[in-house]
């Protein structure tokens, strides 16, 4: 590092700083992972944080059944090649019910199948921290998140249990039942994602790139058919497009954007450049008003 | 920088190619967190949303909302900038009881975070908790009311958790004539104000948010002025962490292994440089060792400066984990068992001489043995009156006795290791945040039924299942804690004795 880091130099130390402060106050804590762009960044961060040693929690990953095909192979690829410890969880009791994407509204299929399982996931094993990839910048109602986020018994986000942050000192003391989630990367913006990746030459899953794929257009927003469980509805046919994706979760709720952005350097040309903020192609956030406020509220992060 | 003139319309852009964009990896040559203090009505929401609109790389969306919203700033016809921080706005409503929003820009040069706190009756705790944050702070006034009491609040409350650079911005200039006259007479004000604390620099801008006369663009309105814009202003002002002092300091939060012969004691360093061949001490063992790695994932360095996160290994393996503070041999924190500090009290609980509490350092948690509320400052005369009570919103000046020594320093000296929290040992909660003002190495005199945890006591039953390397000293320490922390709250006053000696002849780790 030169005399004056720059801006990434500061976010990547900030981010290890967190992440060991964690480890070393928590007694189990866990990765959230959700192989999507920022989760490889806080892998990155993490395994950055305590080298030579190896990490000293897991990874979890939370799966609806229904992330991209792509996704679950990159998934398994880097816990391969990295030897990260990896647990895959899924809340079976929704399958049986056969909660889905396409037949639900995008509220129950990720209160089920995300929020509930991730619920389950931390009560099953214990883990009284979790890290997550979240950003202040994604959100309005994220803008307030702590480092720090403490959860009551039940996973429940209280905002009168929030405790003020000063300077860099964070504090881990649990209460009686609480858990934390910690947020690593809550000063970091899209931006510095893309440009991270970049410059540490970070492996992505392929869907961030361009392509020719299977494409519906529904309610104006661009589905890739990533199998048969998404067909078209009576009016919509099946087209190929060339596509990618700003951000990824389950496909049928992940809107693609057109784009010739094949490479990671187009990417970051077209990130930085974007004329849209991110989630603008994520369907949960319009379901319903303030919902990424009531999914907070109710343990989805 | 881009300034985005108001009547430019740029239709939908061509998607961006590679060779658009020549520095892809642009990396900002650092970040500066600036706090913004002052009401609605001096404008505050208005002046941080020209400063986004003007210099920020704001999504094209978020500028197509203003001007499609038909807003109008009030009593003209310029856009209502104020909605650009409308998302913040509505998320006031949720009840949390400190909350600081935080929104990010960029210019050519800088990233800039906004650390916005709310002015409502809450002010005092939310702003020290967001000022203890900034590099930075815009202290905003309404060039028709002048320095006020407010203002004197946020200049001492500024102060008091380190700010070292401060900006006044003396806003509405449009509506006092661009007066000249009114411009210095307020900047006199200020100057007498801020001669009573610790700034390295505060400097007066006169300005219109509203009409963005100098907050990005120079005034053409008030030609007197020759000083920097806002921004100017802004770009230069150097932020903590190169600022940070000479003295050197890391704070150990872990020790990293990997299983042969590396043993790196990993942290942050809070201020000063180390470089390989340094020789460093812990204050609170006395013991030393000479630095032979600095390493990282992709490196091992010559030095490692504030605000780096390295591992440092030692050529001997001395008895450091998480909590010692490692410097020269010469410059050394104090192993403080006493220590007065000024706190602001934001717990809604109120101080309770018989609770349980702990002191948070850098990366330590210490059981507080004894804490006495002396007095409480007056932020508007900064006079201090005899208390022994303090509640939400107080700054409190307290004297602490610690459970046993802890590595601090006097905060005015080094302010990344004399930053303090005070804990609720129970609930966890973070009921007050201080700095400290004077520390001793002396304990207090025992008062009656002071109790000392003796070190064979913990150990034969308590911690009979631990050995002595260094793992399970941090485990043995954590468990003395605890302990002295229940008899704490049963009202009992308590010094913990040190463990034993690093036995780590056991240590398969090593």
């Amino acid at each position: 590092m030169t005399a004056s880091p720059s801006h990434l130099d500061l976010l990547e130390a900030e981010s290890i700083h967190i992440f060991r402060e964690a480890a070393a106050q928590f007694r189990k804590p866990v990765l959230m992972y959700s192989i999507g762009k920022d989760s490889t960044v806080l892998l990155h961060l993490a395994r950055k944080a305590f080298h030579p040693q190896k990490l000293p929690f897991p990874l979890l990953h939370v799966d609806t059944t229904w992330k991209f095909r792509d996704m679950i192979k990159f998934r398994d690829q880097q816990a391969k090649e990295l030897d990260l410890d990896l647990i895959v969880h899924t809340n079976e009791d929704g399958i049986k019910r056969g909660i889905n994407p396409i037949d639900h509204a995008p509220s129950i299929h990720t209160d089920v199948l995300k929020t509930q399982a991730l619920k389950q996931a931390l009560d099953k094993y214990g883990f009284d921290a979790a890290f997550g990839g979240a950003r202040r910048d994604e959100e309005a109602s994220r803008a307030k998140e702590r480092v720090f986020s403490f959860r009551a018994s039940g996973h429940r986000w209280d905002p009168r249990r929030q405790r003020p942050e000063m300077w860099n000192l964070l504090n881990g003391r649990l209460g009686t039942g609480e858990t934390v989630r910690v947020f690593p990367m809550s000063n970091w913006t899209e931006k510095d994602v893309w440009r991270y990746i970049l410059r540490e030459k970070l492996d992505v899953v392929p869907l961030y790139f361009a392509a020719e794929r299977r494409t519906i257009v529904r309610n104006g927003q661009i589905l890739m058919q990533d199998d048969e469980r998404l067909q078209p509805r009576p009016g919509e046919k099946v087209e190929t497009r060339r596509i990618r994706f700003r951000t990824l979760g389950c496909y049928p709720l992940t809107a693609a954007v057109e784009s010739d952005a094949d490479t990671i350097e187009a990417v970051v040309a077209e990130t930085i450049n974007a004329q849209t903020s991110e989630r603008q192609g994520r369907l949960i956030d319009h379901d319903q008003a303030g919902a990424m406020e009531k999914k907070k509220q109710e343990g989805y992060f | 920088m881009s300034i985005h003139a108001l009547k430019t319309n740029p239709g939908l852009q061509t998607p961006a190619r590679t060779q658009d964009v020549p520095n892809l990896v642009r990396e900002l040559g650092g970040i500066t967190h600036l706090l913004t203090c002052g009401s609605v009505d001096d404008g505050k929401s208005t002046l941080i949303g020209r400063l986004l609109w003007d210099a920020s790389d704001l999504y094209e969306d978020q500028r197509e909302n203003v001007r499609r919203s038909g807003r109008k700033a009030a009593g003209t016809d310029l856009p209502d900038f104020s909605m650009l921080l409308d998302g913040l706005v509505a998320e006031r409503e949720q009840g949390i009881t400190i909350d600081i929003a935080w929104k990010y820009f960029d210019t050519d040069t800088r990233r800039f975070v906004i650390i916005d706190s709310p002015g409502h009756e809450q002010y005092t705790r939310n702003m020290a908790s967001g000022a203890s944050h900034a590099d930075v702070a815009i202290v905003l006034i309404d060039a028709r009311s002048g320095v006020k009491k407010q203002t004197k609040r946020h200049t001492a409350i500024l102060d008091l958790v380190g700010v070292k650079h401060v900006i006044l911005a003396v806003n509405k200039m449009d509506l006092v004539g661009w007066s000249e006259d009114v411009f210095r007479k307020i900047e006199d004000d200020f100057r007498t104000l801020c001669w009573k604390f610790n700034f390295w620099d505060s400097t007066a801008i006169p300005l219109s948010a509203v009409f963005g006369d100098n907050v990005s663009a120079p005034s053409t309105n008030m030609n007197w002025y020759s000083g920097s814009t806002l921004i100017q202003h802004l770009e230069k002002v150097p932020s903590r962490v190169n600022e940070a002092g000479s003295v050197f300091r890391f704070p150990v939060q872990m020790v990293l292994r990997d299983g042969q012969d590396f043993r790196g004691l990993a942290g942050t360093v809070a201020s000063g440089t180390v470089r390989v061949g340094d020789t460093v001490t812990d204050a609170l063992s006395n013991a030393s060792g000479k630095v032979v790695r600095i390493a990282t994932f992709d490196r091992d360095l010559q030095s490692a400066s504030a605000g780096e996160a390295v591992s440092l290994q030692l050529d001997v393996d001395i008895d450091v984990s998480r909590g010692a503070v490692l410097s020269a041999p010469e410059m050394r924190p104090v192993a403080a068992q006493t220590l007065e500090a000024r706190f602001v009290w934001l717990s809604e609980d109120a101080f309770s001489p018989t609770a349980g509490y702990l002191v948070r350092t850098a990366t330590d948690l210490i059981p507080v043995s004894n804490i006495e509320i002396k007095a409480l400052l007056d932020l508007e005369t900064m006079a201090s009156r005899p208390a022994r009570a303090c509640s939400a919103n107080d700054i409190a000046i307290a004297k602490i006795s610690l459970g046993r020594a802890a590595a601090i320093d006097v905060f005015s000296e080094t302010p990344e290791t004399g930053q303090l929290l005070l804990v609720d040992s129970v609930s966890g909660a973070t009921v007050a945040g201080g700095i400290a003002t004077s520390v001793d190495a002396k304990a207090e005199t025992p008062s009656e039924g002071h109790f000392v945890l003796k070190r064979d006591m913990l150990a034969n039953g308590l911690n009979r299942d631990l050995s002595m390397n260094s793992k399970d000293r941090e485990e043995f320490m954590r468990r003395a804690n605890e302990v002295a922390i229940i008899l704490r709250s049963a009202g009992v006053s308590v010094a913990i004795e040190p463990p034993p000696p690093l036995d780590d002849g056991l240590d398969p780790g090593l």
